[in-house]
This record gives C-alpha cells, sequence and structure tokens, in this order.
C-alpha cells in the first residue's frame, strides 16, 4: 500500500528500516565497503584527538589537506589546482554533490543529467529550484551516454552538465573520446560541467577514465568531487571535497560556510593519512572488488539476468524486466522472503522499474550466500509467474 | 574562452550579501584571537579513549542519518536537565555542528512558512543559511538594554503582521543576554495563540549561571518548538562540528531527509566522542562554569575602571562592549581579534571571549 507508493530516497529508507530487523540480513544495497578503515588512518586519527583536537579549522578545510587533494588529484586525475583557492573539503562526498549542484543552479536552470543516475542529484536539483533534463541510456550500449544525445537536450535554460563517471548505478565509464565531446558541447554551448569522479580508482578492464578538468578548456567550467569514503573505506568519517576554478570554488566556499561550516578536524587528520600515506590497502580493496564482480556477473549470467557491462564502481545494475514486476516489488520480496537487501532501479529513476543495483562490497562468501538466496527469490517470483 | 555563464553565476554571487557574510571561526586561531564561537578546552582522556575504542571497534561506516541511537537519547536528556525541555530520542537530529543546525532549521522548518521572523541583531550564520536559497526575512527589532533580544512587543508585532515563524537566540549569541521566565512564557503563549512556531538557538545556555528558560520547556507535547545547538560546548570537540536539532517528530523527518541529501551522516568519531562527553558533561560543566564566571567578573570590573560600556548578558563565556569609533580603532590597531558586532547587526559593539587573554584586550582600550 503506502509502501509501494514511495520511491527515491523515501523507499531506500524503508528497505533499510526492513532490513535492520533481520539478524541475517545480506546488504547489497547500499555503497558502504565492507572493510574498515585501513589502521594507519585510525592511527592519525588518534594522534590527532591527542595532538590536534583544538586545531582551529577554515570552511575551506585545512591546508595540509588540501595540498594532499591537490596533489591527488593531479596525481590520479591529472587536474592541476593551487590548494590555497582551488580545493574546498567536504562533509563527504554527498555534502560536494550538494554543493557542486547549489553552486551553479538557480531556479529554473536546467542540468542534464545522464539516467540512471545517483538519486541524490535529483534532490539537490530540487531544493536549488533546478529542473532536471534527463538523457537516457541503455543496458544493451552498456549505459553509454551519448554525446550526440546530451546535443540534442540542450535549451536556452540550460546551464551545466553532469558527468559521473564510473556512474552510479550503471557502473559506466565515460570513454575518453565521449569525455573530449561532452567538453566541446559544454564549451560550445556555454555549460557548466559537475563532474563525480568518487568511483575513479575502481575501473575494471581495459576501461578508462578520464576527468574533464583535465582536457584543454575543462578546468574553467568544471566543479569535480570526489570523496575518501570508497577508495579508502571511510564511508564514516564524513571527507570529501570538490577541486575547480578559483571564481567558483570561492562561490563554494561560501556555501560550504553557509551549509555547515566546517569539517570535523579529526577526520582531517584522518584524511591527510590516507592520501600522504601506504596505498597498499587501496589496491588490495581494488583486486577484491575485481574478484567480487566477477562472481556477482557469474551468478547473474547463471540466472539469466541482463546488466550493462560494469566497467567502473563497485555495484552491478542488472534487468528484472522478465519477471513482469516492479523493481520495488522484485526487491521487497527478495528482502521480506530472502533477507537480501538489493537496491530497485526505481530508487535510481523512475524509467528504471525494471533494475535491480546490487553493490559487491560484502566479504565474499557472504556475497556468495547473498546471491544465492536471489536466486532463490527469483526462482520463486518466476514458479508463480508461470 | 570566457563563459557567459560563469559570469552569471558569479555576478549573482557577489550581489548576494547574506551569502558572502563572514562566518567567526569555531575555535581560537591563536592566543589574541578573542572572535570564535566555540571555546579551545582540554579534552578529557576518556573522550580519546571512547572515541579510539569506537574506530578500533569498525565504527569507521555509515551511521543512522539522524545519529546513533544512544547519543540522541544523551541530548534529548541533556535538554531535558538544561532547559526541562520534553523531546524524546526520536525528536532529535544529530549534526554537523551547529551551523549546519541553522541550516536544517532554516531551510526545512522555514519551508512551511510564508516567513520568518529574524532578530535584527542575530549570529552572521543565520542569515548566511538564509541566503542560500535568497529568503528575505522580517527583521525584530531589538533593544540595546535587553542585550540586543528583541522585546515582547517586536515579537507580538510580527505575529500581528503575519508572521508564523520566529527564529530566536537565548542567550544572544552577540551578547550572551537570556530572557528571563516570564519573557519566555509570554513567547510560548505568542506561539501559541497564532498558531506559529519557533526555531530556538540555546547553544549559549551552556554558560548561564542558575537558572535557564527555554521556549522547549513550555511546548510540553513537542508541536511548536525546534532548538539548536552544540552538543556539549567547553569538552573540546568545538573542532569534531557536532551540534544538534530537537524538533517535533514531523520537521525531524523533513530535516533527516535534508541531512541525507546534503551529508548522509555526522562523523562516526565525532558522535561517540560526544556520547563520551555528554557522561562527563555536569561535571565538567560545573568547573568550568565557575572559572569562566570569575574570570568575566574580573573583566566587568576592568571595563568599568576604563570607562567601557558592557552590553548586559548572561553568559559567562563572552564579553560584549559598545564601543566609541576610537576605541573600535584603538582594538583593531591591537591586533585583537574579536567578533564585530557589524556582523551581527550591531556595528558598535564587540564580542569577546571569556579567557586568560581577554585582560589584555581591555588593556589595549585604557
Amino acid at each position: 500500500m503506502s509502501k509501494k507508493k514511495k520511491a527515491g530516497t523515501s523507499l531506500l529508507y524503508q528497505l533499510i528500516g526492513e532490513a535492520r530487523g533481520y539478524d541475517d540480513v545480506i546488504i547489497m544495497g547500499r555503497g558502504d565497503p565492507d572493510f574498515d578503515t585501513p589502521p594507519h588512518i585510525v592511527a592519525a586519527a588518534k594522534d590527532a584527538m591527542i595532538h590536534h583536537h583544538n586545531d582551529y579549522t577554515p570552511p575551506q578545510g585545512l591546508l595540509p589537506l588540501r595540498q594532499a587533494i591537490a596533489e591527488r588529484v593531479k596525481r590520479v586525475n591529472n587536474i592541476d589546482v593551487d590548494p590555497e583557492s582551488e580545493v574546498v573539503v567536504t562533509n563527504g562526498g554527498q555534502e560536494a554533490l550538494f554543493l557542486m549542484v547549489l553552486a551553479v543552479t538557480s531556479p529554473g536552470d536546467e542540468m542534464i543529467v545522464p539516467e540512471p543516475n545517483y538519486n541524490t542529484y535529483a534532490d539537490s536539483l530540487a531544493f536549488a529550484g533546478g529542473v532536471k533534463v534527463e538523457v537516457q541510456t541503455y543496458a544493451e550500449t552498456d549505459f553509454r551516454a551519448d554525446p550526440q544525445d546530451v546535443r540534442e537536450a540542450i535549451t536556452d535554460k540550460t546551464r551545466s552538465l553532469l558527468l559521473v563517471s564510473p556512474n552510479n548505478p550503471a557502473a559506466s565509464v565515460i570513454a575518453p573520446t565521449d569525455m573530449a565531446e561532452m567538453l566541446d558541447i559544454a564549451i560550445e554551448h556555454d555549460l557548466m560541467i559537475l563532474a563525480d569522479d568518487i568511483y575513479d580508482l575502481f575501473v575494471y578492464d581495459d576501461f578508462q577514465h578520464v576527468s574533464p578538468a583535465s582536457l584543454p578548456g575543462g578546468k574553467e567550467r568544471a566543479l569535480t568531487l570526489n570523496a575518501l569514503s570508497k577508495a579508502y573505506s571511510m564511508t564514516g568519517w564524513r571527507l570529501g571535497w570538490i577541486v575547480g576554478p578559483a571564481d567558483l570554488m570561492a562561490r563554494v566556499t561560501e556555501l560550504k560556510a553557509a551549509v555547515s561550516g566546517g569539517a570535523s578536524v579529526i577526520s582531517q587528520y584522518a584524511g591527510i593519512a590516507a592520501l600522504t600515506g601506504p596505498q597498499d590497502a587501496v589496491e588490495m580493496m581494488a583486486e577484491a572488488y575485481r574478484r567480487r564482480r566477477r562472481m556477482v556477473l557469474d551468478a547473474l549470467d547463471e540466472m539469466g539476468m541482463k546488466y550493462g557491462m560494469p566497467q567502473g564502481g563497485q555495484f552491478v545494475f542488472a534487468d528484472i524486466g522478465f519477471t513482469g514486476l516492479d523493481s520495488a516489488e522484485v526487491a521487497q520480496r527478495i528482502l521480506t522472503e530472502q533477507h537480501v537487501l538489493a537496491y530497485p532501479g526505481s530508487a535510481f529513476s523512475k524509467d528504471r522499474k525494471d533494475y535491480l543495483r546490487m553493490t559487491f562490497l560484502q566479504p565474499e562468501d557472504q556475497l556468495m550466500e547473498g546471491l544465492e538466496r536471489m536466486k532463490v527469490a527469483m526462482d520463486n517470483i518466476m514458479a508463480e509467474k508461470k | 574562452m570566457a563563459s557567459n555563464t560563469k559570469s552569471a553565476i558569479l555576478a549573482q554571487h557577489r550581489a548576494n550579501a547574506d551569502l558572502n557574510t563572514p562566518l567567526l571561526p569555531q575555535v581560537a586561531r591563536d592566543d589574541s584571537d578573542l572572535a570564535a564561537d566555540g571555546m579551545c578546552a582540554p579534552l578529557d582522556e576518556r573522550i580519546i579513549a571512547a572515541a579510539s575504542a569506537a574506530l578500533e571497534n569498525g565504527q569507521t561506516h555509515y551511521v543512522d542519518v539522524p545519529g546513533i541511537g544512544p547519543l540522541r537519547a544523551a541530548v534529548a536528556d541533556y535538554l531535558k536537565s538544561v532547559a526541562g525541555a520534553h523531546y524524546r530520542a526520536g525528536n532529535v537530529v544529530i549534526t554537523a555542528g551547529v551551523q549546519e543546525s541553522r541550516f536544517l532549521s532554516i531551510q526545512m522548518i522555514g519551508v512551511q512558512y510564508d516567513s520568518i521572523a529574524l532578530p535584527a541583531v542575530v549570529h552572521p550564520g543565520v542569515r548566511k543559511a538564509l541566503g542560500v536559497r535568497g529568503r528575505n526575512p522580517r527583521t525584530m527589532p531589538v533593544d540595546p538594554a535587553q542585550g540586543y533580544l528583541p522585546s515582547i512587543d517586536a515579537i507580538v508585532q510580527a505575529a500581528a503582521d503575519g508572521c508564523r515563524l520566529f527564529y530566536l537566540e537565548s542567550p544572544s549569541r552577540l551578547s550572551g543576554a537570556a530572557y528571563a521566565a516570564d519573557e519566555v512564557a509570554a513567547i510560548s503563549q505568542i506561539i501559541a495563540d497564532n498558531d506559529a512556531a519557533v526555531i530556538w538557538d540555546q547553544g549559549l545556555a551552556s554558560w548561564v549561571e542558575g537558572a535557564y528558560a527555554s521556549a522547549a520547556a513550555l511546548d510540553s507535547d513537542c508541536a511548536r518548538a525546534a532548538v539548536i545547538g552544540e552538543a556539549y560546548s567547553g569538552m573540546g570537540l568545538a573542532s569534531w562540528f557536532v551540534g544538534y536539532i530537537a524538533a517535533p517528530e514531523a520537521w525531524v523527518s523533513s530535516m533527516q531527509s535534508q541531512k541525507q541529501i546534503m551529508a548522509i551522516c555526522t562523523s562516526t568519531a565525532s558522535q561517540y566522542a560526544a556520547l563520551e562527553a555528554g557522561q562527563l558533561y555536569t561535571e565538567a560543566r560545573g568547573r568550568q562554569l565557575s572559572r569562566l564566571a570569575r574570570l568575566r567578573t574580573d573583566l566587568l570590573g576592568a571595563a568599568g575602571e576604563a570607562g567601557l560600556t558592557v552590553v548586559g548578558g548572561e553568559a559567562v563565556n563572552i564579553i560584549a562592549l559598545k564601543l566609541s569609533e576610537d576605541n573600535m580603532k584603538k582594538i583593531s590597531r591591537a591586533g585583537i581579534d574579536f567578533a564585530a558586532g557589524s556582523l551581527f547587526g550591531a556595528p558598535d559593539v564587540i564580542r569577546l571571549n571569556v579567557n586568560h587573554s581577554t585582560a589584555a584586550a581591555l588593556t589595549a582600550l585604557n
């Protein structure tokens, strides 16, 4: 009844709430890595509690952290930024996303959003009074965002273009040639670019991620977000960042100050340790995700589910259209009957009622168990259909 | 190639004076900084131990959007003890500091009302939060003789003008002046009579000696008052950014949804530290209050001897002075950082934190 009417974030809340009630639940929904934060980062936080707990931190973040971020985005993304004026530290990638949308959107402005996409973009855009203009992508083409579709969606109210690569939930990576064309379109139509690089360390096979701000003419019109949550398993620390041109970042800084003031000084010192310390834990986690991705794809193949090949990220977006049921109903049944939480596609886009998003952020034995249970649920659904 | 789109965004931004209001630092930058909202304070080893243990036990992941359950319950208990509030854990949202509390409450409660009435003198973070969506508040005149709080008459007038949402600070973030119990009762009556609501910033209530009156205490069915503030001020957590909102459950629901959209949750380590701080708070607060009250009494004496006009206030952690132009120049030349009253709306007033450096600031005015 009322459960079925919920959508987007509310729908996810409802499922998460129910999942909490099951002792044996296997979570394949929320994007929270199962690994704990690496010990050297925790040690740095403990040290900060003793030596830096009263440090003043400006709204844009501690300078040593901004310097570490500047070095990181140069090394990984090939983006040159001045840590003094072109970096703002945020309370996680989520606040970065919110601020980025606020920074470029006035009421009535249109943002072009390749769909499906992370539901919070729509929520943030609604808060800012902006209008989402969807450009659809499809599993058959591995959810590739076609630059020509973007071009055709532009109106005289279009102000910005959202480029999330690897994409959440579809796990597609924008190819370098497509990214260059997207930037050309943005320049030609004088659009701002919002780039979400949060999964940039998790790109599979031979796919390649390119940040639009790294391309000629890109930096001046692009705000790029990232966070420590996914790469360093630091979701609870709430630490992310935005980089961009100094003039726009001055606005982002004021917005950050208005929305929350600053970020926890302890998290910031932990962030410095994460970015400047040993990176072997990141590689270990990336390797685990590569293995798990293969496990999930093999299981989906066995269940006869179709999907766009996940080129990056930490999830698979699978087609459950063959059940004839809405994804919210399928997710509900998998949860209720088998205690496995997967997110319905309708939470990400109203046009994706035929999809489920499954994360591979569980230890491999639990992941395997979750997939087996999911198969039981799907078999039950199909048996009823017959 | 220059971007007209960007130029338009920046022009609009520059014109937004509210959003560009400077925010005061959360703690002092150095010994000469008396401008901060929060206090540099030692961090009890038990707080460090509790936060460390949480991290070592794997509390490094997302937690519930409105905060960890035990901290929400502890804040509800705290509000009951200091202000006689009737909130339960389900009424509490843990925020990433008091500025997030301001933003969430103003934006998400504010959206339900046609207008919001603010004191003409109010913390700059309030106008900054309003500036994000460019909302124009209705301003209530304040009385310098009452520590720059709006008078009851001013609140009555705003209600008569049709305003149904009020933002009030008690104690004032500039002067430390707090409404007396009879005034709070009158305000609560105005709110009830007009089917109105109030966002009540009581962050400085921790620093009031003796009885403190809160609008939340008179809102027995938790229907009309949201209170906001810092969690456990003076416990060394100012730079950890932990705040709270306690509000009617219907408002909590919308603020929780917005919190999910803009931050997902508040730092886990900060929350576990605050939880432990809450256990130690009563004892620590007593010691700090006595120390600050003594310091402030000495400062009031020194200010009197120097012929300075002190703005009356009950919060012992700050002292506000009304200064002549000459004295304003003197204190600026002395290199002392103060919270300028102009940021609050009172250009001839400054606010100084009460600590071991404050006496030197007064000396500069001799």
